[in-house]
């Protein structure tokens, strides 16, 4: 792993970084905001799944950015990143509720205008209508366990106590899950476009145990992801669950529980493989953001209850966010490859 | 993993208990009230109506303990941190329930007052029916725990015999007013009325908050 590599990676760990700052908030924000959960807790297990996702259930998404333009040089790689990096942190400046996601597409599809490379726009529709798909399908995932568990909890009369502590493993649990999840559909947002310029070799371990060159790019990844849980999403998590502060415990589980659905749904490509083989339509392998997963439910959880909690403001944000983050991450991809090749004089694409 | 099972809900399953011994001393007093009364009624100030009213003061400093341990355990234990201000506001209110049994017994055994014979039954009855508040009152609040459905009935239940309650008062009061007593006599039995009617308003009381209570509590 040489220094030149490590420096063009930065922008990559940067991204890493601020999605474990940012999304970590999403899986325990409201349990170590209403107290079920301790943060020390929550940035263990969060840490510790997501670079487990990262690395064992990662690819599929990558595939799809992948095919959507192959970024084949490192510099070209860095600025595709460090666009998407910057288009994150300026959306969350203005308050728009972001995806790292949608900044990276709009930063691929950046890169392929510069580089003169087609965009594939069988993959860019099937990415773009994950993007309204994304939060739909939490919100009626949402809506479904909302019923069920209501149900079920007046029909089990379990004690109030004994319910809390059920409730506290189900956070617990339903973090790990939502951490995978995220680990598994985000790192393709990190490391995706690094995959195809990476100079890593595949690593075998004295037990035989063997990481190929991408799961160890994911693995970098997943702990750029780590540290910025660790270090900062202490911030985030604390505005979260005073902000969510009306949700009680049972529905942030539900938030959680259908948010990590989402995304495991749109990472595991055991389950694409299945839906495949048994001749129903499979569902593409896409990062998706998951933020607005998490809006997704908690608006389907409003309407659950009557529509009458909705902030409907709200989805007029998240479809602004939908064209100015990749528009906005898009042009200053294509303008920062235009001074990285001409005055930093790097090569950003290979013909 | 029974053991990992058992060792992870002792602590709620103690604390479970106790808030089911805190409804239990509801019931206890609000019965033992009932044959208090009657013993008055019956023995005025006897050894029969002594004991009573010490079974009474027991009752409530029992009560008292476990309030204080269930809002400690809910504390350090750190438990149901979004709705422990609501039990714990709960809780105090039963208790002010239970206080009020000890301290109207307490009224009769002092103040000994001389109750015609003619204001018996409804003595008796305006007893029983802030008796009965108390009782449906600690099955309300019991119900908060493990059944919501069943707190919506037992409130209601208790909204009507405040209402009786209410309605049973004036007219004794009244009556009390009516008769040839002396004034001092006349006010003496007016604010015994009073507190006794009292027992069913703070469980009204308790009833309101419970229904908001019940409301959060849902998800």
């Amino acid at each position: 792993m040489d220094g030149l590599f490590l420096i063009f990676l930065s922008s990559g760990l940067f991204l890493g970084w601020s999605l474990g700052a940012n999304d970590a908030a999403n899986i325990f924000g409201t349990a170590v905001g209403t107290k079920m959960v301790k943060f020390r807790t929550a940035a263990i297990i969060s840490s510790v799944f997501i670079i487990l996702g990262a690395v064992f259930a990662g690819s599929g998404a990558s595939q799809t950015l992948n095919r959507l333009g192959e970024v084949n040089t490192l510099a070209g790689a860095f600025m595709v990143a460090l666009s998407a990096a910057v288009s994150v942190y300026s959306m969350v400046k203005s308050g728009i509720p972001v995806s790292t996601s949608q900044a990276i597409v709009g930063a691929i599809v950046g890169w392929n205008f510069y580089a003169g490379k087609p965009t594939d726009y069988g993959t860019l529709s099937q990415i773009v209508s994950t993007w309204i798909i994304c939060p739909a399908l939490s919100g009626l995932i949402a809506i479904g366990l909302y019923f069920c568990i209501r149900r079920l909890i007046r029909k089990s009369r379990l004690h109030l106590l004994r319910q809390d502590s059920y409730t506290r493993i189900g956070l617990i649990l339903a973090g790990a899950f939502g951490a995978f999840a995220l680990g598994a559909n985000n790192i393709a947002n990190v490391m995706g476009v690094f995959v195809d310029s990476s100079p890593l070799n595949s690593i075998t371990f004295s037990n035989g145990f063997t990481l190929n060159a991408t799961q160890l790019l994911f693995l970098i990844g997943g702990i750029s992801i780590s540290v910025g849980v660790a270090t900062y999403s202490h911030k985030v998590i604390n505005t979260v669950g005073i902000n969510l502060m009306s949700m009680t415990p049972i529905i942030a589980w539900i938030v959680v529980i259908s948010q990590s659905l989402v995304l495991f749904l749109f990472a595991s490509q055991e389950l694409q493989s299945f839906l495949q083989n048994s001749g129903l339509p499979s569902i593409p392998l896409v990062p998706v953001s998951s933020s607005q997963a998490v809006i997704g439910a908690v608006i389907g959880i409003g309407i659950a209850k009557g529509g009458h909690e909705i902030h409907w403001p709200l989805l007029g944000r998240i479809a602004v966010g939908w064209i100015t983050t990749p528009l906005f991450s898009g042009i200053l991809c294509f303008i920062s490859l235009f001074f990285l090749e001409n005055v930093f004089n790097q090569i950003v694409y290979a013909d | 993993m029974f053991h990992i099972k058992v060792s992870l809900f002792s602590h709620t399953r103690e604390l479970e208990h106790k808030i089911d011994q805190f409804h239990d001393k509801l019931l206890e007093v609000a019965m033992n009230f009932k044959k208090a009364v009657r013993i008055f009624l019956n023995e005025r100030r006897s050894d029969g109506y002594r004991k009573i009213s010490k079974q009474i003061r027991n009752i409530e400093h029992e009560a008292d303990r476990l309030r204080r341990e269930i809002e400690a355990d809910l504390y350090s234990q750190n438990l149901i941190p979004d709705l422990r201000a609501d039990v714990l506001h709960l809780v105090e209110n039963v208790d002010k329930v239970i206080n009020k049994f000890d301290e109207v017994t307490h009224d009769f055994y002092i103040e000994r007052p001389d109750i015609p014979e003619k204001f018996h039954n409804a003595f008796l009855s305006l007893c029983d029916l802030s008796s009965d508040c108390a009782e449906n009152l600690a099955i309300a609040s019991r119900a908060f725990f493990r059944d919501l459905s069943s707190v919506r009935d037992y409130s209601q239940k208790v909204y009507l015999i405040e209402n009786e309650s209410d309605t049973g008062s004036a007219h004794l009061r009244n009556a009390i007013f009516d008769t040839d007593l002396p004034l001092a006599n006349k006010l003496q039995l007016n604010l015994l009325v009073r507190e006794v009617a009292d027992i069913a308003d703070i469980a009204e009381d308790c009833v309101d908050e419970l229904l908001i209570f019940t409301i959060k509590r849902d998800i």
